[in-house]
């Protein structure tokens, strides 16, 4: 083993490669000695030549952020030989495709309640009695929100506007909110149909990647974000921090050109959510129903 | 996009970038047809050829598609964004998952205020809970480890946060 003068070790890069570490090391302050996995990994993605070549076409005061997304892409690209960040990108757009869903589901609950809050006072006032209403109201519940998860989107919801479903939308040509099932099929096309390396009768030539909705959506999330996009120095640097949300991942699942485990994970996610509903109606029958009880007697 | 069929009077678009013969059993062949000269370029000029052969090698053959085209996106993002790569998408949709759990903490607890002031009044049972569709027992939805998904900071704070 090649040693340094001195007392310091060679470097993870100058160590596999059996050479001298030279004090001008350009990886040296990116692939200490004792991470010989995580230099392995982007070695074996990138390789050494390539990564001194983005080194050298960035200034020095970016090297730092360079490194570290080229260590996490390699790193994950370990974990997951098929997708790599592709797959981590896929995740994250179901995820908050779930979220919005659920936010807007939320939404039109908190509607119903908010409407319900200004009806009452103002039938108290006419002295009329509001129990019927509320009766109504109960029984409207457990089912407008399964309808209105079908068609809460086209609710104006102003306020919880989502800015990111507005650039979504704007970059799937989308202006108006659609139904559910659309903005399914539009995430997956963005994604992974669409895209010409990624579809299988896209033949669309290489002049299309500028036009390239998947490109275009991360160049529209490059661009739209106005804040300075700074990676935190405490990048992987032991990549098995990974593990907790990738168990659950198979990467081994061609998913990408069968939607059908991603249409069945949201119908599952769907159905429980709607069984998680439909369970409400008799608890709250059976509540009002005592109110009602109680009322009558007087 | 495979080729299913290979003609050796057409190479693959790594063979005519390489300017060498393409062979029948070229590994390339399959994964960058001629039509697409740039997927090969920008893979080769991030991740080299031997790089991506080997690679591919590593992969079963159904899922070797799915593999070069994942390095054909990541080689435009990283030649689009040499500093940050396809990775800095990573880190805006991440900050949009923590924005959007914002959001609907916020909102949950908008609700909750509502239906509790209605319950005060009429004796209305709370309101629907939390979809639960987050502690899904098969595991599929991933509410994400904080750490892990502690967005990239844009206040030039070097510390913190896992990627």
């Amino acid at each position: 083993m090649t040693l340094k003068s001195g007392t310091t070790s060679a470097c993870a890069a100058c160590k596999y490669q059996r050479r001298k570490c030279i004090p001008e090391c350009l990886l040296a302050p990116y692939f200490p000695a004792d991470q010989t996995k995580v230099f392995q990994n982007a070695h074996k993605l990138f390789g050494v030549s390539n990564i001194v070549k983005i080194l050298k076409s960035l200034d020095p005061s970016q090297h730092a952020e360079a490194m570290r997304s080229i260590k996490y892409q390699a790193n994950v690209r370990d974990k997951f030989p098929v997708y790599g960040c592709l797959g981590v990108i896929r995740q994250l757009y179901y995820q908050i495709q779930l979220l919005e869903e659920e936010f807007h589901s939320v939404l039109s609950q908190l509607e119903m309640y908010r409407q319900y809050h200004h009806e009452v006072p103002s039938q108290l006032e006419l002295g009329m009695a509001p129990p019927t209403n509320g009766l109504h109201f109960l029984t409207a519940v457990p089912d407008m929100p399964v309808s209105m998860q079908h068609s809460y989107s086209n609710s104006n919801n102003i306020g919880y506007c989502s800015s990111y479903v507005d650039s979504k939308d704007h970059n799937n040509n989308n202006n108006n909110s659609n139904s559910n099932s659309n903005n399914n099929n539009n995430n997956n096309n963005s994604l992974w149909i669409q895209h010409p390396f990624l579809a299988t009768n896209n033949s669309s030539s290489s002049n299309s990647n500028e036009n390239n909705p998947l490109m275009a959506i991360q160049s529209q999330l490059l661009v739209s974000n106005t804040q300075p996009l700074v990676i935190q120095h405490e990048v992987v640097q032991d990549y098995d921090e990974l593990h907790p949300f990738f168990d659950t991942i198979d990467d081994r699942q061609s998913f990408i050109h069968s939607k059908e485990p991603y249409d069945s994970s949201c119908e599952d996610s769907a159905k429980e959510t709607t069984q998680a509903i439909e369970l409400v109606p008799n608890n709250e029958l059976k509540n009002a129903a005592a109110c009602f009880s109680l009322t009558s007697v007087h | 996009m495979a080729s299913s069929s290979h003609s050796s009077n057409f190479p693959c678009a790594a063979c005519k970038f390489l300017r060498r013969k393409c062979m029948p059993d070229c590994v390339f062949a399959p994964y960058f047809p001629p039509e697409e000269p740039q997927k090969f370029i920008n893979v080769h000029k991030i991740f080299g050829a031997s790089n991506v052969s080997k690679l591919i090698n590593e992969v079963a053959p159904h899922q070797r598609e799915d593999a070069v085209n994942s390095l054909a996106y990541e080689a435009e993002a990283r030649l689009k964004d040499p500093v940050y790569g396809c990775v800095g998408a990573i880190s805006i949709l991440q900050r949009q998952v923590l924005r959007l759990q914002r959001e609907l903490d916020a909102i949950h607890a908008d609700l909750i205020r509502y239906a509790t002031a209605t319950c005060n009044c009429n004796e209305m049972p709370p309101p629907l809970g939390r979809t639960c569709f987050h502690h899904n027992s098969s595991g599929n939805i991933y509410y994400p480890n904080p750490r892990w998904n502690e967005p990239y900071g844009g206040n030039g704070r070097s510390d913190g946060g896992s990627l």
